[in-house]
């Protein structure tokens, strides 16, 4: 067996993966080829000199931050963070002035109680809001119901309307095809009547004039005698 | 014993988002390890780490358990450590992967190298030996022999077949085994290491 043959078989032994068959072909090769048997061993030493290189303790460093920190963690963090700078950029009064000059920003509360009664005020009025909002949704089933039942009602009703006119128009266009349909079966029929007639008629006409003149031929040979 | 990985999967994908953080505490310091190995740096390795978690989260709903949950994840990881090589070899002018198959390790590479067979610490030398590698073999060698999986394992998380695993592995080793006998340690220090 060639070298290039049992490679992939070495790798198999070299890592623990190796089924019987190949340890077999490896040992066969190995104890008539020097070359690979050392190459073996140089790459089973190399193996173990990859082992030296161990991830760095568990420093601070290396597994404080990523340990406390999952993915959702650092988005709520993250979240809290944009919050808090929000809630601490107002209550701290921060202000931006363009006033004729460069734009300047201050820090503080020149008029605390004035803000205070202004924030309170504000809250009122959303407190307020919010209770007529809340009050008027309370208020709404109620209601909301009765509407949605009589327009429910009023649909089924138009819808049985809908219905019923049209049974009423199929009905009438039915009646007025049999009636179509049996006056020309009627006019058809008297015209068959009527020309039997006729024929009859004809028919008849022949025979009488026939017997007339028979007649008369028997009238002039009785005269002769 | 705690609930398996695919216990957890099943009760993310059923709303349980907090079964998820378990799956983090478990397989959080394995991707890192995996990543900072990969890229060599240990701030890099946890970005990777993070990416990969949120990446795997946003993709659990779809996830059919047909792989295994740590394959899955090695792969999202390894995607992205791929995808911060090619930011970085954008960056850099003179990049680790500059070496090709087989090829000669760049210039400070050396230097590097040099400085660390000085220092005499075997650990460094590995470490240093391993950036030699191009990007393909480096992952390689890393789920192989840092991560302990089997080479089905890596064919399915890298997505080749087993024989190009098998391939990158042994020209790994090849380069790895030429280089530090370059940085001066022998076979007989790969078996006994430094003196």
């Amino acid at each position: 067996m060639d070298c290039a043959d049992v490679r992939d078989d070495r790798l198999d032994v070299l890592y623990g993966e190796a089924g019987a068959d190949a340890l077999r072909r490896v040992e066969t090769h190995h104890a008539r080829c020097a070359t690979c048997r050392e190459e073996f061993d140089a790459l089973r030493g190399v193996r173990r000199s990859l082992g030296a290189w161990r991830l760095p303790a568990a420093s601070a460093e290396w597994t404080g931050r990523a340990r406390r920190q999952s993915p959702l963690v650092g988005l709520a963090a993250a979240a809290g963070l944009v919050l808090a700078l929000g809630g601490a950029v107002r209550l701290a009064g921060v202000s931006f002035e363009v006033a004729g000059g460069p734009v300047r920003f201050r820090i503080g509360m020149p008029d605390a109680s004035a803000q205070v009664a202004e924030l309170k005020a504000a809250h009122r009025n959303e407190l307020a809001k919010l209770e007529a909002q809340i009050a008027e949704v309370q208020a709404r089933p109620a209601a909301l119901e009765v509407e949605r039942e009589s327009a429910l009602l009023e649909r089924v009703q138009k819808m049985l309307d809908e219905r019923d006119s049209r049974q009423l128009q199929q009905v009438d266009g039915r009646v007025q095809t049999l009636t179509a349909r049996a006056e020309a079966q009627r006019r058809y029929d008297l015209a068959r009547i009527s020309a039997g007639l006729s024929y009859l008629d004809g028919k008849t006409g022949q025979h009488a004039a026939r017997t007339t003149e028979l007649m008369g031929y028997m009238l002039q040979a009785s005269e002769k005698r | 014993m705690g609930p398996t990985d695919e216990d957890l999967v099943a009760a993310v994908q059923a709303g349980d988002v907090s079964a998820f953080d378990v799956l983090v505490r478990r397989w959080d310091r394995k991707i890192q390890g995996a990543a900072f190995r990969v890229l060599g740096s240990p701030d890099e390795a946890r970005d990777v780490s993070q990416e990969a978690f949120m990446k795997a989260f946003r993709a659990l709903r779809g996830f059919k358990q047909e792989a295994r949950f740590s394959s899955w994840l090695y792969q999202i990881a390894m995607n992205v450590c791929r995808d911060k090589l090619r930011r970085r070899r954008g960056r850099e002018h003179l990049s680790l992967d500059t070496v090709v198959e087989g090829g000669e390790p760049a210039l400070h590479q050396r230097a590097v190298a040099d400085q660390v067979v000085h220092s005499g610490d075997l650990a460094r030398a590995v470490a240093a030996a391993i950036e030699t590698l191009p990007q393909e073999q480096r992952e390689v060698v890393v789920l192989k022999e840092y991560e302990g999986l089997t080479f089905p394992e890596i064919s399915e998380i890298l997505g080749v077949p087993l024989s190009t695993v098998k391939t990158r592995l042994y020209r790994a080793l090849s380069q790895l085994r030429i280089e530090l006998e370059r940085q001066g340690v022998g076979i007989k220090e790969m078996t006994y290491g430094l003196r």
